[in-house]
């Protein structure tokens, strides 16, 4: 299934994947924040329903790479990048891609649990409510699916409308999935999603993430390494912007071609 | 389990709502933006035919308006300022957060209060009082510091129950009572020193020695009233400054055996120095521009004189008074938006100069070791 | 201290010298504060409270009937002389009087003496003989339940009745009973009847309009004005402040410019009230107004319509007055909610008017509302530029009537604060007036310390519920 387009070995590999599987495709994707670099010719490409691990010390350029899938770039002026993005071979910079069906297709779950200040209900409706009209019947049913989706169904079935600030945590985050589960976008962008929280809290995460892949594809930006050994089928490293190492996560993490990553991921980073 | 399709129909609309609303945000915000600062357009254009009048002379008369501006704002200043510093100090350093939390509202009340209420109750009921009470005013703007440090030596000598059952950092609620009974002291006192002294008439010896005309409505009046009125804007501005200097930093100075003050002082007040000047300086652009208090509290008669027992006319009560008769495109018209042009002119740099040295500041704490 | 070693002494007057000093400060300032709204509130209340009459014989055999008002030392020589509110402007021709101490015999305190409100001369005190009504004559007991009767009737029921009345220097008048506003013998009575009297006046000040060259009567027409006038502005401050704040925080760049537009527009806040008003002067009244008047009012010039001081000007005048305090209060509401919330809408698929809307301007709310009441406050208690476009001494017409289009926006409107001003400062009997401005002042620091308390309420409830956030 992997199929490697090229092999130096000191060279970024460029990591490539037969068109059927293939959901993201970044291409010599480039980008500066007011002139300073944060992306370097950036290629890759993201597996569709598998778990894609994003690692990198602070800074390396791996939130970034993130945001800007899912264009919210945007919002910021001094944001310059050239390159492709592609999702399902459409070019999201496209002038004819619609931004806001874009951010719906694409969902992002961010560092700090982000629920508005709203009932859980509502939180899990907003999506929808964007959408347009629904009949009730039909939003609850979208509703108790995407909570049950993100393993929260449960715990808040019997306090649907009660304050979502109200909630832990780890139940804020797994409300924010929801919330983003329900508008069924095809992948699902996570920002370091259990850096906030709790080893408990972090391990149902994670057995989430592990779940939902089976519906979409997942990103996940982490920096813990163990983290990713256990959640992920491929492991991107970046470093300073750019791709460093691309692979299986079994091959990255057992058997690195480079001595940058193995120094990475055993700790001996300078 | 998968949930069944969304419909997607108001896409294109949406974005167009969004497209309009942006627009319509923008317009609507750069106008009013606009028409804000369309006062200053306003001012310079209408002054400017004053050129064209090419007399020297009118601005003759606007001299001692200014003059009359300036001597109110110092007055006040002088009454306010250290009583606002004093209380920013204490407030900031001193004073029990839960005391705190309570008198900062009440400090907020006290700014809201209508500048026409203090000046009816000054002009109506304070000048009177203080024509026929002149020497106990007086004993009591300098008998109050002297009995609050009376208090301080009190407690510096009292035993450690005492102390413990009024402490310092209550004695902003304390002192109340203590304070009261000391006027009543001073006006109880005053005759009596005012016989032994000044042969019992002090305002008829300073008319007789010094050659000093008393007005009922004066300075000394605008000053009380107008200080009362800028004392809890500059005191709140002031304490921000004081209280946002880092814990680390005082606490450093603590550590090495500074006493309280000692580390306001070394440390608090220079560090906050700007910020506190910068709530001096909005108190002052406030004292210049305010126009019921001069205007019902101060005999608006023109004068240029020093005294502080004489009445004075500012710029701002002159537009009061002289602008609804004042004939639009008359030189009078002209003149008097001249005066609000000066008094434009001055409170704004006042305030960008206060504002730029505040934000400098607040750049110098998040330095210096960030949040209280 | 020089008991006290040097180092020590320093020490001292450090530690314990300065810092008492400015606790003083603070204690020095609420004492202040304190005794204004004492003296407001027991002066502009106690007004109303039905005074006892005194009955006063002097040595030299004069009797002089009144409410003792204050005392004072004598002006030349030593003692006390006291003020008396004696009334009756038609028969002395002065209703103050001051009388020394020395000179006073006897003072009583009668039942039968009578304090009457009446419409032309101002109140009368002294007693009631007899009353006259439809050929009857009413005497002492039948007189007194006649007239108690006849004023719980309403004004258009009363009977016609000629009152006789006895002054205190013995002359003898007669009153027609419909220029009665007010009867009462406030030493007979009792403490419920006083209560009763009290919140009668209190309310009659509240509802009715300015009597007797505003020395009497209520300031109704004042509360109407300030409180449309107050409207008039909010309505037209609130949607233009927050569009402003929402531009600035959200929609504009945030650059070198913004950072100066934000600095000018906090420092149009302390831009003095006065150059308010003469921008409105100059611009909204003479030339809006002006344009106005001669395109559409021609017929009614030379007099103006639209061109002189009204309603309308002055509520633009102070809305633009208060924009600063709305625009500042939404944009800090709006720079504390956390960029996350944002950014959550809009990775949902927001648009930015979506996110706005949904998102960010309902957790605004309260911010905006704190704004919007402390620029109700401020424009409440303004004045200064109110003397410029458009407040009246004395209104001849509401600026709400039955009259198309029943609300007038280009007529003059009576304010509270103005009010205030002009009757303390340039009314005809300044000492009758002060109690009532008094009143004025109290019902003034009412309003605007409550708006100010809703405003410090809200903050708080926004504090801590940023605080659960957390």
């Amino acid at each position: 299934m992997l199929a490697l387009s090229s092999a130096n070995p000191t060279q970024a590999p460029v990591t490539r994947f037969s068109a059927e599987t293939c959901c993201l495709s970044i291409n010599q994707f480039h980008l500066a924040y007011a002139g300073k670099t944060a992306l370097r010719d950036l290629t890759l490409d993201v597996p569709r329903h598998r778990v894609t691990a994003f690692i990198g010390p602070s800074g390396c350029g791996k939130s970034t790479l993130l945001r800007a899938i899912n264009r919210l770039h945007d919002l910021n002026e001094s944001v310059t990048h050239h390159g492709q993005i592609q999702l399902e071979d459409q070019d999201i910079h496209a002038p004819q891609m619609n931004v806001t069906e874009l951010r719906r297709r694409v969902g992002m779950v961010f560092q700090t649990p982000n629920p508005f200040p709203m009932s859980i209900y509502e939180n899990v409706a907003f999506g929808l409510r964007l959408q347009g009209r629904l009949p009730k019947r039909k939003r609850d049913d979208i509703i108790e699916w995407a909570l049950t989706s993100a393993a929260l169904w449960d715990e808040v079935k019997d306090r649907l409308h009660r304050s979502a600030w109200q909630l832990s945590g780890g139940q804020q985050q797994r409300l924010v999935i929801a919330r983003t589960l329900a508008v069924q976008p095809d992948v699902l962008l996570l920002d370091e999603p259990a850096s906030a929280l709790d080893p408990i809290s972090t391990l149902k995460i994670e057995e989430l993430i592990r779940n939902l892949k089976s519906q979409l594809t997942l990103v996940l930006v982490t920096h813990n390494m163990q983290q990713a050994a256990r959640v992920s089928d491929y492991t991107a490293f970046l470093q300073q912007g750019e791709l460093v190492e691309y692979g299986p996560t079994d091959q990255v993490f057992t058997n690195p071609r480079l001595q940058r990553t193995e120094n990475y991921i055993t700790g001996r980073m300078t | 389990m998968t949930p069944p399709r969304l419909p997607f129909s108001r896409q294109p609309l949406r974005l167009i709502h969004d497209r309009i609303a942006t627009g319509l945000i923008t317009a609507g915000g750069v106008g009013v933006l606009l028409a804000i600062l369309a006062i200053g357009v306003f001012l310079v254009w209408e002054a400017l035919p004053l050129l064209t009048f090419g007399d020297a002379l009118s601005l003759n008369t606007l001299s001692p308006l200014a003059w009359g501006t300036l001597k109110a704002a110092l007055a006040a200043m002088l009454f306010a300022t250290p009583i606002a510093l004093g209380a920013a100090m204490y407030s900031a350093l001193f004073m029990s957060k839960r005391l705190r939390s309570r008198v900062k509202p009440i400090l907020e009340l006290m700014e809201a209060i209508p500048g026409v209420v203090v000046g009816f109750i000054a002009g109506l009921l304070l000048a009177p009082w203080v024509e026929q009470q002149l020497a106990s005013t007086l004993l009591v703007l300098v008998w109050l510091p002297l009995s609050a440090g009376l208090a301080g030596g009190l407690w510096y000598l009292a035993s450690a129950r005492v102390r413990q059952w009024l402490p310092l950092s209550w004695a902003g609620v304390r002192l109340m009572p203590w304070l009261a009974i000391m006027v009543t002291l001073a006006l109880w006192l005053a005759p009596l020193m005012e016989q032994a002294w000044f042969g019992g008439d002090l305002r008829r010896m300073l008319d007789q020695q010094y050659g000093l005309d008393y007005a009922t409505r004066n300075a000394l009046i605008v000053g009380i009233a107008m200080g009362f009125a800028v004392i809890p804007s500059i005191s709140s501005l002031a304490e921000d400054a004081l209280a946002d200097v880092p814990a680390n930093l005082r606490e450093g100075a603590q550590a090495l055996g500074a006493s309280r003050w000692q580390a306001l002082r070394k440390v608090a007040l220079p560090t906050a120095g700007p910020g506190v000047f910068s709530a001096v300086m909005i108190g002052a652009g406030r004292a210049v521009g305010e126009t019921m208090i001069v205007l019902m509290a101060s005999g608006n008669t023109a004068l240029f004189s020093a005294s502080p027992f004489e009445g004075l006319r500012s710029l701002s009560a002159s537009i009061a008074i002289e602008l609804p008769e004042a004939s639009p495109g008359g030189m009078t018209y002209h003149l008097l938006i001249f005066a609000a042009l000066a008094l434009f002119i001055f409170t704004f740099l006042v305030n960008t100069l206060a504002e730029v040295v505040r934000q400098r500041l607040r750049q110098r704490y998040q330095r210096l070791g960030g949040n209280r | 201290m020089a008991w006290l070693s040097r180092p020590l002494r320093a020490r001292a007057t450090g530690s314990l010298l300065w810092p008492w000093l400015c606790a003083a400060s603070v204690a020095l300032s609420l004492l202040m504060l304190a005794t204004l709204l004492t003296l407001l509130a027991t002066r502009g209340l106690g007004h109303f409270w039905p005074a006892e009459l005194e009955e006063v014989t002097l040595h030299s055999g004069d009797t002089v009937i009144g409410q003792p008002v204050r005392e004072a030392p004598l002006p030349n020589a030593a003692g006390v002389e006291r003020l008396y509110f004696t009334g009756n402007r038609d028969i002395g021709g002065e209703s103050w009087r001051w009388v020394a101490l020395d000179d006073i015999d006897t003072v009583a305190v009668p039942d039968d003496l009578i304090r009457l409100e009446r419409a032309p001369w101002g109140d009368f005190i002294g007693r009631l003989d007899e009353v006259e009504s439809a050929g009857q004559r009413f005497e002492d007991e039948a007189a007194w339940a006649f007239v108690a009767h006849a004023m719980t009737l309403p004004e258009s029921q009363r009977p016609i009745a000629q009152l006789r009345l006895t002054a205190a220097n013995g002359q003898i008048i007669t009153q027609p009973l419909e220029g009665i506003t007010r009867f009462q013998a406030p030493n007979a009575m009792s403490w419920e009847q006083k209560v009763v009297a009290w919140s009668e006046r209190i309310w009659q000040f509240l509802s009715e309009g300015p009597r007797a060259a505003n020395t009497g009567g209520g300031v109704w027409p004042a509360i109407f004005g300030t409180v449309l006038m107050v409207i008039l502005m909010s309505v037209i401050v609130t949607p233009f402040g927050v569009l402003a704040a929402i531009y600035l925080n959200e929609i504009a760049h945030q650059n070198r410019l913004t950072r100066l537009v934000r600095i000018g527009v906090r420092n149009l806040a302390g831009v003095p009230s006065i150059v308010y008003g003469v921008f409105g002067l100059g611009v909204f009244v003479y030339g809006i107004g002006g344009s106005i008047d001669s395109w559409f009012f021609e017929d009614a010039l030379p007099s103006p319509t639209f061109g002189t001081g009204g309603l309308l000007w002055a509520s633009l005048t102070l809305a633009l007055l208060t924009l600063p305090v709305v625009i500042v209060a939404t944009e800090e509401g709006l720079a504390r909610i956390p960029d996350a919330q944002r950014e959550g809408a809009v990775a949902l698929g927001a648009t930015r008017l979506e996110m706005l809307t949904r998102v960010v301007l309902p957790m605004a709310t309260p911010a905006m509302l704190t704004g919007v009441i402390l620029a109700v406050a401020r424009a409440a208690g303004e004045v200064a530029p109110l003397m410029l476009v458009g407040v009246a001494k004395l209104a001849p017409q509401m600026p709400v009537d039955g009259e198309f289009p029943y609300l007038h926006l280009e007529r003059k409107f009576m304010h509270l604060g103005y009010h205030l001003f002009d009757t303390a400062f340039h009314g005809e009997d300044v000492q009758a007036a002060i109690p009532l401005v008094f009143a004025t002042a109290l019902l003034l620091v009412l309003i605007v310390l409550v708006l100010n308390l809703t405003a410090i309420f809200l903050r708080h409830y926004l504090r801590r519920q940023r605080g659960n956030e957390c």
